[in-house]
């Protein structure tokens, strides 16, 4: 057996194994993957926001040669096929219930893969042409003449929860679908009515979308002597994926496989179903070919779920000496066409207090349908929003009631004495030291010495600012995880788990699990998680659920593998299993020094006829967990920005984090998902916008010529440190790292831009903080400040 | 794409008779504008004529007081120059700034000219340098040549074969990108020469402007100051979801003094 | 259909093609060379980046046909029976990579910027050359070290 390299275990920057595939173009991405006599799918989508479907006329693009087939709606409805499974609330125990206020119903709707009656946002899918080329497809497309009764329609997420707005479905009584309370109302009123301050804050969180770099794509088989259907496709898990389609397709789980390999990003909103994926499931059993859709840009621009989109007016209650009293706030989301998910709303509401000392609070949660694309956890789900306004009441609160914004942040943050901690929402968090991260932050961010470099960009005409949020996030997702091992005499260890990467490095990071208690050298060690005709069990990759569950799973089979080791080992070394001890992948009599392998053991296993039943065969072992503990990852960034004055754009000249991970498993990935996380946040903090116009609902920011994505030239080198108090709530205290680089990064961006610009009497600027608006922010506050009132208002751009 | 048929021609009169042809054809010059129209199926053409195989169309040389660019040379090849840079060193660092590496690879002076997007930056050198573009059949000037929204002079059959410059006095350019497409949202090109002054402006309308009010105030006066004061009325202007009119008035302004600035840098 | 012939990754090919084929197409669906990726329609990504007589174009947008002649260099002709190429061993070293849809497109482009701009490279040029490559998951921050550290160690092998 190999010498086991140590430099593998849990803790160690391992180098990964995937890398090697993807750096030399051998991944097999879902558009890689092309079977024999497929065909290809190109979509009919709605070119208005909202409109009845009179009727399809698809004589001229049937015509074509090499279509194969034009399916709409009316097939579809006709063939039984059944709306997408969606699950609007995570119903992990640790989190709370939102529920219609007046006591009815969570409204819901079908979401049919094809749009049957209406179309309801731009883009919505209502007929697919299958044909032998892409080329000939969209010549099939183009032909399908559809008759619409165009509709009015509402983008705006305020203007479409009002009572009079163009209704999205019928048999609502209004768009707002979701209207519920959440905390103390009474004590929260209370609390506000003897405070000394009050701050308020009114903001719009933009909407933005996830832009997986791998566009969507799409192939499916069906085998009709088996009645079985095959569909590669990438998302957040295989298994999610199958009993998915299989209950839009009304057939038992069994008649579907589901196979993904490498998958080009997730960030959440790829985690999912998708419409398309079941049309060409159900297209492929129609034209008795594969079907093949590969989606484009300007298509995931329209189709592809969106995120965000929350309207917030906000209170923060604080007495003489800067405690917090109270928090108060009405938070709107956006859902879009279809009520597909309102867990970003949910997990918003229920740590809005952050991790700070807050006596009560009460927020009104209401959702609103709206001709936009659906909306969907994207990165950190629903906290980077509500992180955005806590700390921005903050800031607001210390300027405006004249405490420092550090002090006031320090007096009220939780001491890690107080943990854990029950939030006014009922959350309880489990552990950490808020204030040690808060402190190593500025210490990175160098808080003490930037008022020097304040006056050097001054000198140079800058306008410099500096901007600080702590953040908390919930870790919890669908809490069931499976994770089978088995051990080959070839020497190998295979771990089947039922959640796959999408980037994450799992063929590394969870094979340092195996490294760590099975002592075996990771390039043995094979992850398998992307096809269910091998993975039955898995939630998939969300949630920060990835690591923080598979090493629970992996820990307790690895247990068993080893006892069922010394058993076996005793057998072979002619001693009682109780002195056999298990060490660096060697089963060894603690006398004698005799030893025998993992992989030796699992020879005999399979070759021993006589040992016990249960140790006889294979070596393998299985755990199957449900774990109800949510986990509170937390930490605090520190921003630094320059602000040109004349064009009102901004720089980002100083970034620094602190996230705590309590137990990090392969740092060099954690500081990497950081990266990418903070990436991610001051894209929608600066750049990003899925802009609809308002009148027509087109949307017009659909492409990369108008979704500005953050580029490498907009960003510093990070400086970015991994915390490590271990989580209260899991066995190996593991706390998820994915997301706590964006969660506080929308904040800390406007935090900094507006200190820049606090001087002028600047007071917010909304986001996406684009250079006109800063401009149109600092003409505002200079005509405030002379008296000038003629000063327009910005325009929301 | 709707399919055509390709045509690589050797020499200007191929393809003039590859466009004689009855059926519609479009000229190809490096493709990062006519490709992506295509790939979206906005535009169908039966012939699709490449003029990647003309060598003449390629190169840069100077003529007496000119400087010379063959129309199909890159963007990445003006803005390496050393003769550009020499003779003209806002036009190599506005080459320079176009698209990103990859499209300046491909991407060609003649292509972009004779597209004339609103947002492209040539087309503000062209006006500002008084260029005159050279076809197989005439040579037209600059100040005649843009004439609105993706128009240009170009007659049907027509084939840019060369841009020539004069060599200005001063000459700089400042350009404030659109975030996202990282074409010009305004971009502002100064000049002096001995004809006098000239500001032209892109990304602003529907086509490449000159600014008037703004040449004659640096025509009393070649600095800075002199713009201070100034102000392009907004009405008129482009307005979309990445700035008002108002904004980009107020950037043409600003990019102006930027441009100016660079203008009145000494030669490195 | 027209025939086109090219050299990719120094061997010959020749094929049939449409007018409309993309150089992109060519590679992926002809000559089954999938490390070349498509991210977006306004060759703006740069997932589909390669080398064209040396130089990085985006393969979106050069039709198969206009590349008659020519010598392309994908992804898949990086590495050699020595392991990877420099510039490959530093992504992964420096974690420069992690769905690795974008990464194909990042490394031709850094090898072209190495090409441009020489071994010695700042991180503000490296930031400044990679604007036409989108990446959505590493946040640039390792790309730009990864690129600094493969040009250093192209240039300490002398490999071009």
């Amino acid at each position: 057996m190999d010498e086991i390299a140590t430099d593998s275990r849990i803790g160690q920057p391992v180098r990964r194994k995937e890398d090697e595939r993807l750096l030399t173009g051998k991944g097999c991405f879902s558009d890689d993957v092309n079977l024999p006599e497929q065909a290809y799918a190109v979509f009919v989508r709605s070119p208005h926001a909202h409109a009845r479907i009179r009727s399809i006329d698809a004589r001229a693009a049937r015509a074509i040669a090499g279509v194969l087939a034009v399916l709409t709606g009316e097939e579809l409805l006709a063939d039984g096929l059944k709306p997408l499974p969606h699950v609007p609330f995570s119903m992990h125990p640790a989190e709370i219930r939102l529920a219609n206020r007046d006591g009815t119903p969570l409204f819901s709707a079908p979401h049919y893969p094809l749009a049957c009656d209406k179309v309801r946002f731009v883009g919505e899918a209502l007929a697919v042409v299958v044909a032998a080329s892409v080329a000939i497809a969209k010549d099939g497309a183009e032909q399908v003449a559809v008759d619409y009764e165009v509709l009015p329609a509402v983008v705006d997420t305020l203007a479409a929860a009002e009572p009079d707005a163009p209704r999205i479905w019928e048999h609502a009584t209004s768009n707002v679908c979701l209207d519920a309370d959440a905390g103390d109302r009474a004590a929260t009123e209370a609390a506000f009515a003897r405070a000394v301050h009050v701050v308020r804050f009114s903001t719009q969180v933009n909407r933005v979308t996830g832009v997986t770099m791998e566009p969507r794509a799409a192939v499916a088989q069906y085998d009709a002597a088996r009645q079985r259907y095959t569909l590669y496709a990438g998302s957040g898990g295989a298994v999610r994926l199958k009993d998915d389609l299989a209950t839009v397709l009304d057939i038992p789980a069994a008649q579907v496989r589901a196979v993904m390999r490498d998958i080009g990003g997730n960030f959440g909103t790829r985690g999912m179903i998708y419409p398309e994926f079941c049309v060409v499931a159900w297209a492929a059993r129609r034209v008795g070919r594969p079907v093949k859709w590969t989606c484009e840009r300007q298509e995931a621009f329209l189709a592809d779920y969106q995120a965000r989109d929350l309207a917030v007016q906000a209170e923060l209650a604080l007495d003489a000496q800067g405690n917090f009293l109270a928090l108060r706030s009405s938070n709107v989301g956006n859902a879009g066409a279809h009520p597909t998910n309102f867990s970003p709303l949910q997990k918003g509401v229920e740590i809005m207090s952050s991790i700070y000392r807050m006596p009560c609070a009460f927020v009104r949660a209401r959702a609103v349908l709206s001709n936009t694309s659906p909306t969907r956890p994207y990165r950190s789900a629903g906290r980077p929003e509500v992180m955005y306004v806590l700390e921005r009441l903050i800031d607001l609160a210390a300027r405006e009631c004249d405490f420092d914004r550090i002090a006031l942040r320090e007096r009220n943050l939780l001491r890690q004495a107080e943990l854990p901690y029950t939030n006014p929402f009922g959350m309880v968090y489990d552990s950490g030291d808020y204030h040690g991260a808060m402190a190593k932050a500025l210490e990175l961010g160098d808080w003490a010495g930037f008022p020097a470099r304040r006056e050097q960009a001054r000198r140079r005409g800058k306008y410099r600012g500096i901007g600080v949020a702590n953040y908390v996030d919930t870790a919890s997702g669908v809490p069931r995880e499976r994770a089978e091992i088995s051990v080959h005499p070839q020497g190998r260890v295979s771990v089947v788990v039922g959640t796959v990467s999408n980037g994450q490095g799992h063929e590394t990071s969870f094979a340092q699990l195996v490294n760590e208690w099975l002592g075996v050298a990771l390039e043995r060690v094979d992850i398998i998680a992307g096809d269910t005709d091998i993975v039955k069990v898995g939630g998939g990759t969300h949630s920060g659920r990835g690591m923080r569950l598979i090493s629970i799973v992996v820990l307790n089979a690895s247990r068993q593998i080893i006892d069922k080791g010394k058993r076996i080992a005793a057998r072979l070394l002619e001693s009682d299993p109780s002195r056999v001890r298990f060490d660096a992948g060697r089963f060894e009599v603690a006398e004698g020094g005799r030893a025998v392998t993992l992989f030796e053991v699992a020879a005999a296993a399979e070759r021993l006829g006589d040992l016990p039943e249960d140790l006889r065969g294979p070596l393998t072992a299985f755990s199957d967990e449900t774990v109800k503990e949510a986990s509170f990852p937390y930490g605090a960034h520190v921003c630094e920005v320059e602000i040109d004055p004349e064009l009102g754009a901004v720089e980002i000249v100083r970034y620094a984090a602190v996230d705590d991970a309590g137990r990090a498993v392969n740092p060099m990935i954690i500081h990497g998902q950081t990266h990418g996380g903070i990436v991610q946040g001051v894209g929608q903090a600066l750049y990003e916008n899925c802009y609809y116009d308002p009148r027509s609902g087109q949307l017009l920011a659909g492409s990369f010529m108008d979704y500005t994505m953050p580029r490498a030239d907009h960003f510093p080198p990070f400086d970015t440190h991994i915390s490590e108090v271990p989580s209260t709530t899991h066995p190996l205290g593991m706390r998820p790292a994915g997301e706590g680089g964006t969660t506080p990064a929308l904040a800390v961006v406007i935090n900094a831009i507006v200190d820049a610009l606090a001087e002028l009497g600047v007071r917010h600027v909304e986001m996406p903080a684009t250079p006109e608006r800063i401009w149109r922010a600092m003409r505002a506050a200079a005509g405030t400040a002379s008296g000038n009132s003629s000063t327009p208002m910005p325009q929301a751009q | 794409m709707y399919d055509f048929e390709y045509r690589r021609v050797g020499s200007i009169a191929e393809a003039q008779a590859a466009l004689a042809g009855g059926s519609s054809s479009k000229l190809l010059a490096g493709g990062m504008s006519l490709l992506p129209v295509l790939k979206q199926r906005l535009a169908r053409y039966d012939g699709i004529v490449d003029l990647g195989g003309i060598a003449t169309l390629r190169g840069i040389h100077r003529d007496n007081a000119d400087l010379v660019i063959g129309a199909m040379t890159t963007h990445a090849t003006v803005a390496a120059s050393a003769l550009v840079a020499q003779s003209i060193p806002a036009l190599a660092a506005l080459a320079a700034g176009i698209g990103d590496p990859q499209v300046r690879n491909r991407g060609t002076l003649g292509g972009s000219v004779a597209n004339a997007d609103p947002a492209a930056d040539y087309p503000a050198a062209l006006l500002a340098l008084d260029a005159r573009i050279v076809t197989q059949r005439r040579v037209i000037a600059a100040e005649v040549f843009f004439r609105g929204l993706f128009e240009t002079a170009l007659e049907p059959g027509e084939i840019i074969q060369a841009v020539h410059f004069t060599l200005p006095q001063r000459a700089g350019y400042a350009k404030l990108r659109q975030s996202a497409s990282r074409f010009a949202l305004v971009g502002v090109f100064v000049t002096r020469t001995h004809a006098g002054v000239r500001v032209a402006v892109t990304g602003a309308r529907d086509s490449v402007f000159r600014w008037r009010e703004a040449e004659a105030a640096l025509a009393a006066d070649f600095r800075p100051a002199a713009l201070a004061r100034l102000a392009l009325p907004s009405s008129g202007l482009n307005a979309d979801i990445h700035a008002s009119a108002e904004y980009r008035a107020h950037c043409v302004q600003i990019m102006a003094q930027r441009a100016l600035a660079a203008a009145l840098e000494p030669p490195s | 259909m027209p025939v086109v012939s090219m050299q990719v990754n120094g061997q010959t090919v020749r094929a049939a093609v449409e007018g409309r084929t993309l150089l992109v197409q060519f590679l992926r669906e002809t000559l089954s060379l999938t490390g070349t990726h498509v991210g977006c329609d306004t060759t703006q990504c740069g997932c589909c980046t390669v080398h064209l007589d040396g130089a990085a174009v985006k393969s979106c947008t050069v039709l198969a046909l206009s590349c008659e002649g020519a010598a392309v260099t994908t992804i898949e002709g990086l590495a050699s029976e020595r392991g990877l190429h420099p510039m490959q061993a530093a992504f992964r070293e420096h974690h420069a990579l992690q769905c690795g849809f974008c990464t194909p497109g990042m490394v031709m482009s850094a090898l072209a910027i190495v090409s441009r701009c020489g071994p010695d490279l700042d991180q503000a040029t490296i930031r400044r050359e990679l604007e036409g490559n989108l990446c959505r998951c590493t946040g640039y921050h390792n790309i730009v070290k990864a690129v600094q550290a493969g040009a250093a160690a192209m240039k300490e092998a002398d490999r071009p």
